[in-house]
C-alpha cells in the first residue's frame, strides 16, 4: 500500500488554503473557456502558461490541470441547451442532452450530464491512483496495428445503430472520411483534396463542421418547424438539480460500464471521443431503454459524459508516466513541465515524488471543487433557455461564426461553416445521419494513418492484424459488435416480418 | 413548395458530385502500393468511389419514391420555405460583409436588422443588444484570450 500513502502525502500538499484558491479559479476559468464554442482548454492553458513561471512546479500544475477539468465540464453546457458541442468529446452528449433540454427539461439534463462526469472523472482517478505502473505498462504495447484495432472498435459500435437506411449511413461516413483526408496527408507528407485551395491545407477543423452541422443546421430545423421552446418555468429550481443527482445511481449499470470503456480508451490512446461515441453506441445497444435514446433519454446523457470524463482523466497517466501527451491540453501541460524544470517520463514517479503525488491528490479535490462549482452555475445556464428564440438564434449564429474563425483566424472557415448548416439541415430532413458524419471527421485521419502505417510495418500483409493477442482481441471485438446487429436483424426478420415496421427511430 | 423527392434528388447529386471531386483529386496524388506503403491517394480514391455509387442508389431511391421517408410527399412548404430564408438569408449576408465592415460592425448590424425589422422587439431593446454584442466579443476574445477578430476592409482604410 505504498502508493495509498504517496497519496495521503499528496493530499497534504493540495488541500491548503493557496491550492484550494488556485482550483476555484482554474476551474472558473476552466467552465469559460469550455462554455465559448472555438476556444477550448488548450486556448486556456496556453494562456496561462506565462503565469506559472515564477511559481512552485505542483501549484502550477493544480492551476492548469483545473482549469482542463472545468473545460471538460463547461463544453456538455453547449451541447446541451443550444445542440453546440464546445469540444469533440461532447458531441454524444447532444444526441439525448438537447432533446431533453428543448422538452423543457434543462437542469435535469445539465444536472445528469455534470453528475456522470464527475462519476467518470473519479474512476479515472482512482485507476490512475492503483494502477499507474500497471497502466504504464498497456500503453507501451500500442503499436500502429493497435491503435487501429481500437478505432475500428469505435466505429463499429456506433455504426449501424442510428435507425437510418443503411445506404445513406455508409455515403455519410465515406464523406467524413473524405472531409477528414483534407490537407496535409501526415504519412506521406504530400497536400490532398485542397483543390488548389491555399487556405485548405491545414484541413478543415472539426469545430467548424460541427459548428455548421449541429448548430446552424438545427437552427434552421427549429425555425422551419416553428420552434417553440417548452416554458421553463422562471424559479430557480434547486432541488431539481438533487432530483437527477439522486436518481443518477438507477443508471448504475451505465455508470460502470461507461466508466470502464472510459478508462480504457484513455489509456490506450483512443482519447475521450471515441470513448463517448463508443460507450453511447453500446449502451443504445445493451439499454432497455435504447429505442428510446435520441429522444431524451437520461442514460443517453450519462454513457457519453461518463465515459468522456473517464477517458479525459486517465489521459494525464500516458503523459506524466510515458511523457506522451494524449491530448492537445496535455501537450501544453507537458511544455509547461519542462520549462518548470520537470523530464516527463518514468523517473517522474521517482525523482519527483511530491509532484507526482500532488497533482493526483489535487485531481479528487479538484474534481470535486469542479463538480460544486459547476452545479451552482446549473440554474444559472438553464436561464438561458429561457430568452426567446428569436433573440437567440442571431446570438447563436453570431457564436458559430466566431467561433469558426477563432479556430485559425481562417475566413474560408467561415464560409464552410454555414455551408456545412446547409448540409446538416438537408442531411437532418433526409435523414442522413450526422453522428457516424462526425465521428469519421475526428478519427478518420488518425484511423487512416495507423492503417497504412501498420501496413507500412508488415509490408502490405493484413496478417498483422492478427500478429499477436492483444490486437487480435480487439479487432475481433470490433467484428463482433459490427456483424451482431445485422445477424439480430436477419434473426428478427425470420421470425416476425410484420412487427418492425410501425416502429418509428430517431435518425442521430 | 418542393417536393421530397426532388430535395432527395438533389441531396443524392451534391454528395454524388463531391464524391467525382474527391476521386479526381485523389489520383493526383498516387493510388495504390509503392515503396512508400500505401499512396497517399488511396484512400480517399475508395471513400470517393463509395460516396458516387451510394449516392447513385440513394438517387434511385428517391426518385423512384421509396426508402424510409416514402410516405412524406411534400419536404418543404412555401410558408416553412419563407421561415428558412428569414434565418438563412440574413446569416449569409452577414458572413458576407465581415471582410468589408469586420466582425464587430457586422455582427452589431445583422443583430439590429434581425431584431428590429421584423418588429419582434422593441427599437431600443433591438439597439442595447446590437451594442451589447460586439462589446461582449470585444472583451472576451480580444482582451480576455487575445484572439484578434478581423476588423474588416473598412477599418483598414481608416488606419486602424
Amino acid at each position: 500500500m505504498e502508493n495509498l500513502q504517496s497519496l495521503l502525502h499528496g493530499f497534504t500538499i493540495a488541500v491548503t488554503v493557496p491550492h484550494l484558491t488556485l482550483m476555484v479559479i482554474g476551474v472558473l476559468l476552466g467552465i469559460l473557456v469550455g462554455v465559448l464554442p472555438g476556444l477550448g482548454a488548450p486556448n486556456g492553458v496556453s494562456l496561462l502558461l506565462p503565469l506559472t513561471f515564477g511559481m512552485q512546479p505542483v501549484s502550477a500544475i493544480i492551476l492548469l490541470s483545473s482549469m482542463y477539468w472545468g473545460a471538460l465540464f463547461g463544453g456538455s453546457v453547449t451541447s446541451i441547451l443550444f445542440n453546440i458541442p464546445g469540444e469533440p468529446s461532447s458531441v454524444a452528449t447532444t444526441f439525448d442532452g438537447y432533446p431533453m433540454a428543448r422538452d423543457g427539461r434543462p437542469t435535469t439534463a445539465l444536472a445528469t450530464a455534470f453528475g456522470s462526469a464527475a462519476f467518470g472523472a473519479l474512476v479515472g482517478v482512482i485507476l490512475i491512483t492503483f494502477l499507474a505502473s500497471w497502466v504504464a505498462q498497456v500503453a507501451l504495447a500500442f503499436g500502429p496495428p493497435e491503435y487501429f484495432a481500437v478505432y475500428f472498435l469505435a466505429f463499429a459500435s456506433f455504426v449501424g445503430m442510428g435507425g437510418a437506411a443503411p445506404i445513406k449511413t455508409v455515403v455519410a461516413l465515406a464523406i467524413g472520411f473524405a472531409i477528414a483526408a483534407i490537407g496535409i496527408d501526415t504519412v506521406s507528407g504530400s497536400v490532398r483534396l485542397t483543390m488548389g485551395i491555399d487556405e485548405l491545407v491545414k484541413g478543415v477543423s472539426f469545430v467548424v463542421a460541427v459548428m455548421g452541422l449541429f448548430g446552424i443546421g438545427e437552427l434552421l430545423i427549429a425555425v422551419e418547424e416553428e420552434f417553440q421552446a417548452r416554458a421553463v418555468s422562471s424559479r430557480v429550481d434547486w432541488k431539481e438539480v438533487f432530483r437527477a443527482l439522486g436518481r443518477l445511481p438507477q443508471h448504475g449499470i451505465a455508470l460502470l460500464r461507461s466508466a470502464a470503456i472510459g478508462c480504457w480508451m484513455g489509456i490506450t490512446p483512443g482519447g475521450p471521443t471515441a470513448a463517448s461515441f463508443m460507450s453511447y453506441g453500446i449502451a443504445k445497444r445493451f439499454s432497455r431503454n435504447g429505442a428510446r435514446f435520441g429522444t431524451g433519454e437520461a442514460e443517453g446523457i450519462v454513457a457519453p459524459e461518463t465515459a468522456d470524463h473517464a477517458a479525459g482523466t486517465s489521459a494525464l497517466l500516458p503523459m506524466l508516466s510515458l511523457g506522451i501527451p494524449g491530448s492537445a491540453t496535455a501537450a501544453v501541460m507537458m511544455g509547461g513541465l519542462m520549462i518548470w524544470g520537470l523530464n516527463p517520463g518514468p523517473m517522474l514517479f521517482v525523482d519527483q515524488k511530491d509532484f507526482v503525488w500532488g497533482l493526483i491528490a489535487s485531481m479528487y479535490v479538484g474534481n470535486i471543487v469542479a463538480v460544486a462549482l459547476v452545479l451552482l452555475t446549473v440554474p444559472v445556464f438553464a436561464a438561458l433557455m429561457r430568452i426567446p428564440f428569436a433573440v437567440i438564434a442571431p446570438l447563436i449564429v453570431i457564436i458559430c461564426v466566431v467561433g469558426a474563425y477563432s479556430v485559425s483566424n481562417s475566413y474560408l472557415d467561415v464560409v464552410l461553416m454555414l455551408g456545412f448548416g446547409v448540409v446538416g439541415y438537408l442531411f437532418k430532413k433526409l435523414h442522413y445521419p450526422l453522428a457516424p458524419l462526425v465521428l469519421a471527421i475526428v478519427i478518420g485521419d488518425k484511423a487512416e494513418d495507423a492503417f497504412r502505417q501498420a501496413m507500412l510495418m508488415s509490408k502490405g500483409s493484413l496478417g498483422i492484424f492478427f500478429a499477436n493477442r492483444l490486437v487480435t482481441t480487439l479487432v475481433l471485438a470490433g467484428m463482433t459488435l459490427l456483424l451482431l446487429p445485422l445477424a439480430l436483424q436477419i434473426v428478427r426478420l425470420l421470425r416476425k416480418s410484420d412487427e418492425a415496421a410501425g416502429e418509428k427511430v430517431r435518425i442521430i | 413548395m418542393i417536393s421530397r423527392r426532388a430535395l432527395e434528388i438533389v441531396a443524392a447529386a451534391l454528395t454524388g458530385i463531391f464524391g467525382v471531386v474527391v476521386i479526381v483529386s485523389s489520383i493526383d496524388n498516387d493510388i495504390g502500393w509503392s515503396s512508400a506503403g500505401v499512396d497517399a491517394g488511396t484512400f480517399p480514391f475508395l471513400t470517393g468511389i463509395i460516396i458516387v455509387l451510394g449516392s447513385l442508389y440513394n438517387m434511385g431511391q428517391g426518385a423512384m419514391g421509396r426508402g424510409s421517408l416514402a410516405m412524406v410527399r411534400i419536404a418543404v412548404t412555401p410558408s416553412e420555405l419563407r421561415r428558412l430564408a428569414g434565418l438563412f438569408v440574413p446569416a449569409a449576408i452577414f458572413v458576407a460583409v465581415i471582410p468589408l465592415v469586420g466582425m464587430y460592425l457586422a455582427s452589431a448590424g445583422y443583430v439590429f436588422a434581425v431584431l428590429a425589422l421584423p418588429r419582434r422587439q422593441s427599437v431600443l431593446r433591438a439597439l442595447v443588444i446590437a451594442a451589447a454584442t460586439p462589446l461582449t466579443l470585444y472583451v472576451v476574445f480580444e482582451r480576455m484570450f487575445q484572439v484578434s477578430l478581423p476588423r474588416g476592409a473598412l477599418a483598414a482604410a481608416f488606419g486602424f
